[in-house]
């Protein structure tokens, strides 16, 4: 067993004991890097000699006897759109390029203070649009079990490097499914947070009122360190929560006794590949035998909660990223003759198509004559989505489903479909939408050897419910670390 | 001009707060520090950051809708209103859309000796934007984000306005209650307080309003007056030919005296307003909105009139005493002991007492003055015991040592006489040593008379009572 | 359903040739047909909700950051601003 192979939690016990160094650490999955990356392509950034210093630290800490955080010494990698002071965030976006931020995301000053080491920043889609993170401005990351595939998006190098080995933890955001998918894609386990849980500060925003940074790892105990970590309310952040948030990794109890668990028709409806369907199906029989109640829940339509998803994250999205406009920072085109020119020119060379149709779909929906029967529904729509899910979570404590329609597809299979390629996102939007917590956690493999992700859905607030009720079925299968690629 | 007309107006003023820091960052909120220095990531708009309201900014726009008579919103939300300009570093604004936090109020003014009410629609807080900088020897424009995030308020009225005088009495007034309440220092050399003006004709006796037109780039209140005299002669002469008036704006060039077509409607920007999701929604306890309605003095407006009512002073000095907070409150005071006429305090707090200040620079509460003793003096001078000039004398000393008037009257000997016989001898004297001073009286130059009043002033060491010792030498000119 | 393109790409400050326009076009009327499926219901009434109400902030000014860690990242500086070309102004 190498080091980069191991979990969070099994590196710190073999820290704390002394078994290994974090120098060790770092360089057993610095050596990984190097011996996967190239075929996996999931760092943008990396800060190798930054990441041996912070080891060497962890080390002295060590040695001089002083508590070391669960985290510290652990090799932990970032998705690139969230700040880090003096590294450069490009949100793989040509428009962002050589953007070096003079700050730190809230997540960042909060992960400094557990001596976590830094990797680098991990590639993704074009400011987090995209399933597939092929809209990248840079490069293409491949899926760790098969690299002709995606690894989803658009946290797909969080999810290709975690499983690959090339990181034990990683930092994702979510604002449609994009930790939850490229989990599933991939093998790993991923939460996307409750919206407010964790400060959206240093975030760079795709849409407000979805986007939540949350983890990505090979165990639900992982997952829950780097949560514990990086969750909390945050005075920069209004839209962050303030309430008592419990060390959820040590709360975790691997059970579901007692728990009742809600299915609903409209998750395995006809998108829904058989393969994937009767994977989450099994699940649920596991998790029946240990001792949960199974009913069925009534939940709206997801062709309709998808319309309010791409109307509302649109349109925040063209508002969010008209900041980027060759003044302040980032790209500026090398000739223009007047501000518009150098505005249109700057905003059209430096976005990729896929934000273009974003920031188009958006200032559609937003503009006069439009804002009623698009923006405005779609809110209402919005409410009605969170009032159906209260009512459902009357009746159930979690309710589970698949992560993805299907398993990852081929690379530049769906990128010129745009409307095929929004329905990976069909099963996760919801939860965005309705500001729910969910995680998504392997639960077998398809015919070509796949990861299929199953999404397990709790109310505001019930991430430790998600933890106990996944760990349980982590037991069962003997540990989730069998769904990474890191032979 | 075959038809007479009635020009509507309606305004939106500016104003900005006088917080410590800036409305949605921790940057301090100053006017004229070096350029980009009063910036961070915040107010820059950089990627990932967010706006976190101050609170300060909430309380002074309350405190405004309180002033103007307005409904206050207890649940209130902000908007992004989206266009792109380098001044506007997210390339939306924070603003109030739908939901301001302040409607449906009113404000009195005085014009032409009576007060008329003219409504107010609404006040909403924003951010105001950074400046740019152009200099002829560059060929480009500088950006300065200094002022990004200065908190504004902007006070809508209705088109209740019918002449340049009204609009600029309007002015005056919401000028003067912002700095009464002081939640902006209001000063237009600095741009803190800045305005655009719609802008409409009718014929007299119709009640359908015309086409407005918005006008920006009114940086004075002398400004405004100018581009409404302009605009509602540029449409009449429009409508007399003819024409129609297309519904636009116009930016005002106050050194040409002219405005000129900026946008018209069907250029009008699509502003895409939406509720902004960085922020959450705005709720004010009703505990809160009592305090802070509690809070508000009587207004400048309201005083000027009752000073005029109760107090029978002329028009410039109740203006001028409404218009500091420290010299009203001051004023009242003194009127309220009831030994002295009104007229004679506001000639002492708007004369002597306001010089005093200009000279020192310091505040009426810094001079320390006692108003018991200074209502002691002012009533000494009524009752001619001593003369005004002694009482300035006093008055100097009284700052100086802080001792009684009748002290300071008695140890300088300052009594004034008013014994004819001993008067006599001085105005005797006076025009015997002054024969040319006569003759010139004599030859029509009638300001010799000041001149001798003077003199027997000085002879008597200001204790003289001027008043007779006029009638003297006047009785001596007109009829030796 | 109908799309300016043209005017949505001047709002929205881009600028597409020709062939982009076309191609462009074809996609977001199919986002569009897809986002037209919306429920049928009553959205009358402000966007409004008065459940999640904000901490405001504390009036206290303090200076964290200097103009050339500010400005480091600007394509274009000059005396201590970031340059743009000329406009006249609004």
């Amino acid at each position: 067993m190498e080091l980069y192979q191991l979990t969070a939690w099994e590196l710190h016990q073999k820290l704390t004991t002394k078994e290994c160094s974090a120098k060790e650490i770092t360089q057993s999955v610095l050596g990984r890097i190097e011996q996967k990356e190239k075929e996996i392509g999931a760092y943008l950034t990396l800060t190798p000699d930054d990441a041996l210093a912070q080891a060497k630290a962890v080390d002295q800490k060590l040695a001089s006897e002083e508590p070391l955080s669960p985290l510290a010494g652990i090799p932990i990698a970032i998705k690139d759109n969230i700040c880090t002071k003096g590294v450069k965030t490009t949100c793989a976006s040509k428009i962002l390029s050589n953007f070096v931020p003079p700050y730190d995301a809230t997540v960042m000053e909060k992960l400094n203070g557990t001596d976590c080491v830094y990797l680098g920043k991990l590639n993704m889609d074009e400011f987090a649009m995209g399933s597939s993170t092929e809209t990248s401005f840079f490069q293409k990351t491949h899926n760790p079990h098969n690299t002709e595939y995606v690894p989803g998006g658009s946290s797909g190098g969080s999810a290709a490097a975690v499983s690959a080995g090339e990181a034990v933890l990683a930092l994702g955001s979510d604002t449609g499914g994009s930790i939850r998918q490229p989990s599933a894609y991939c093998g790993t386990v991923g939460l996307k947070p409750t919206y407010g849980t964790v400060s959206r500060y240093g975030l760079v925003a795709f849409a407000s009122s979805l986007d939540q940074i949350g983890p990505i790892g090979r165990s639900v105990k992982d997952v829950a360190l780097l949560y514990s970590a990086i969750c909390g309310k945050d005075e920069k952040d209004t839209t962050s929560v303030r309430r008592d948030y419990p060390d959820f990794a040590k709360e975790i109890v691997p059970s579901v006794k007692g728990m009742t668990i809600g299915l609903s028709d409209e998750y395995f409806g006809e998108g829904v590949s058989d393969e994937v369907k009767s994977a989450v199906m099994k699940a649920v029989d596991a998790l029946k035998e240990q001792g949960a109640k199974v009913v069925s829940v009534s939940l709206p339509s997801t062709d309709q909660t998808l319309a309010a998803y791409y109307i509302i994250a649109s349109a925040e999205a063209s508002s969010n990223l008209a900041r980027f406009d060759g003044v302040k920072y980032g790209y500026r085109t090398k000739e223009y003759a007047s501000l518009d020119e150098m505005y249109e020119k700057t905003r059209s060379e430096g976005f990729g198509d896929e934000v273009k149709r974003r920031i188009m779909l958006g200032t559609y929906v937003l503009s006069s004559g439009y804002y009623d029967a698009y923006y405005k529904k779609a809110k209402f729509t919005q409410k009605m989505i969170q009032e159906a899910f209260r009512n459902a979570f009357s009746s159930c404590d979690l309710i589970l489903t698949p992560t993805a329609p299907d398993t990852a597809f081929k690379i530049g299979e769906n990128i010129h479909d745009q409307v095929k390629m929004y329905m990976n996102d069909i099963l996760t939007v919801t939860v965005n939408i309705a500001g729910l917590p969910a995680l998504s956690v392997p639960c077998g493999f398809d015919t070509k050897g796949l990861p299929i992700g199953l999404q397990m859905i709790g109310p505001k607030f019930s991430e430790g419910l998600l933890f106990n009720a996944a760990a349980c079925y982590e037991e069962l299968l003997g540990g989730f670390s069998a769904f990474s690629a890191l032979k | 001009m075959s038809k007479e007309y009635v020009t509507v107006i309606g305004l939106e003023v500016h104003a900005e707060l006088n917080t410590q820091s800036k409305i949605y960052c921790s940057c301090k909120n100053s006017f004229g520090a070096e350029v980009n220095t009063q910036c961070c990531p915040v107010c820059m708009g950089m990627p990932g950051t967010l706006p976190t309201l101050n609170e300060q900014v909430v309380a002074s726009a309350v405190k405004m809708g309180y002033a103007l008579n307005c409904t206050i919103n207890p649940v209130s939300k902000q908007d992004r209103k989206n266009y792109f300009y380098p001044d506007l570093p997210k390339a939306y604004q924070i603003s109030q859309f739908d939901i301001p936090l302040c409607e449906n109020g009113y404000v009195d003014i005085w014009v032409d000796g009576k007060e008329k009410r003219i409504g107010v629609t609404r006040i909403h807080i924003e951010e105001d934007a950074g400046k740019l900088i152009h200099d002829n020897s560059f060929a480009g424009s500088l950006v300065d984000f200094n002022r990004c995030g200065v908190p504004l308020i902007e006070i809508v009225s209705e088109p209740d306005l019918r002449s340049s005088k009204e609009a600029k009495a309007y002015l005056d007034t919401i000028k003067a209650i912002v700095q009464y309440i002081d939640v902006s220092d209001a000063k237009m050399q600095e741009g803190s307080i800045r305005c655009d003006i719609n802008v409409s004709v009718m014929e007299k006796g119709s009640d359908t309003f015309g086409t407005r037109v918005e006008m920006k780039n009114v940086n004075t209140f002398s400004g405004a007056v100018r581009a409404i005299e302009y605009e509602a002669a540029r449409q009449i002469a429009v409508l007399e030919q003819g024409g129609t008036i297309e519904q636009e704006t116009r930016r005002w060039d106050d050194q040409k005296g002219q405005n000129f077509l900026l946008r018209s409607k069907e250029d009008a920007h699509d502003y895409r307003y939406f509720p902004e999701p960085d922020l959450q929604t705005i709720v004010l306890e009703e505990s809160y909105l009592s305090q802070i309605k509690d809070s508000i003095p009587e207004l400048p407006n309201k005083k000027f009139v009752r000073y005029l009512a109760d107090y029978d002073l002329p028009e410039d000095d109740a203006s001028l005493l409404v218009a500091s907070v420290e010299k009203s409150a001051f004023f009242e005071t003194l009127v309220a002991f009831g030994d002295v006429k009104p007229k004679s305090i506001s000639n002492w707090i708007l004369g002597d007492i306001s010089r005093i200040m200009n000279e020192t620079g310091k505040s009426l509460d810094e001079l320390e003055i006692d108003a018991k003793a200074l209502d002691a003096l002012l009533l000494m001078i009524d009752q001619k015991k001593i003369s005004n000039s002694a009482g300035k004398t006093v008055f100097e000393e009284m700052l100086k040592t802080k001792a009684s008037p009748e002290e300071i009257v008695k140890e300088k000997g300052l009594l004034q006489i008013s014994d004819t016989d001993a008067l006599q001898e001085i105005v005797d004297q006076i025009l015997a040593a002054n024969q040319k001073s006569v003759d010139d009286y004599r030859n029509g130059k009638t300001n010799a008379l000041g001149f001798l009043v003077g003199q027997c002033m000085k002879a008597s060491k200001g204790k003289g009572n001027p008043a007779m010792m006029k009638e003297m030498l006047l009785s001596y000119l007109e009829n030796q | 359903m109908e799309m300016d393109l043209k005017r949505l790409a001047k709002l929205s400050k881009l600028r597409f040739t020709e062939e982009e326009e076309k191609k462009f076009q074809g996609e977001m009327e199919k986002i569009v047909e897809m986002v037209e499926k919306l429920p049928d219901l009553d959205a009358s009434g402000p966007l409004i909700d008065p459940d999640s109400p904000m901490e405001l902030r504390k009036d206290v000014a303090e200076k964290k950051f200097n103009r050339d860690e500010l400005l480091k990242n600007a394509p274009q500086v000059q005396a201590g601003c970031v340059v743009v070309p000329k406009v006249v102004e609004e």
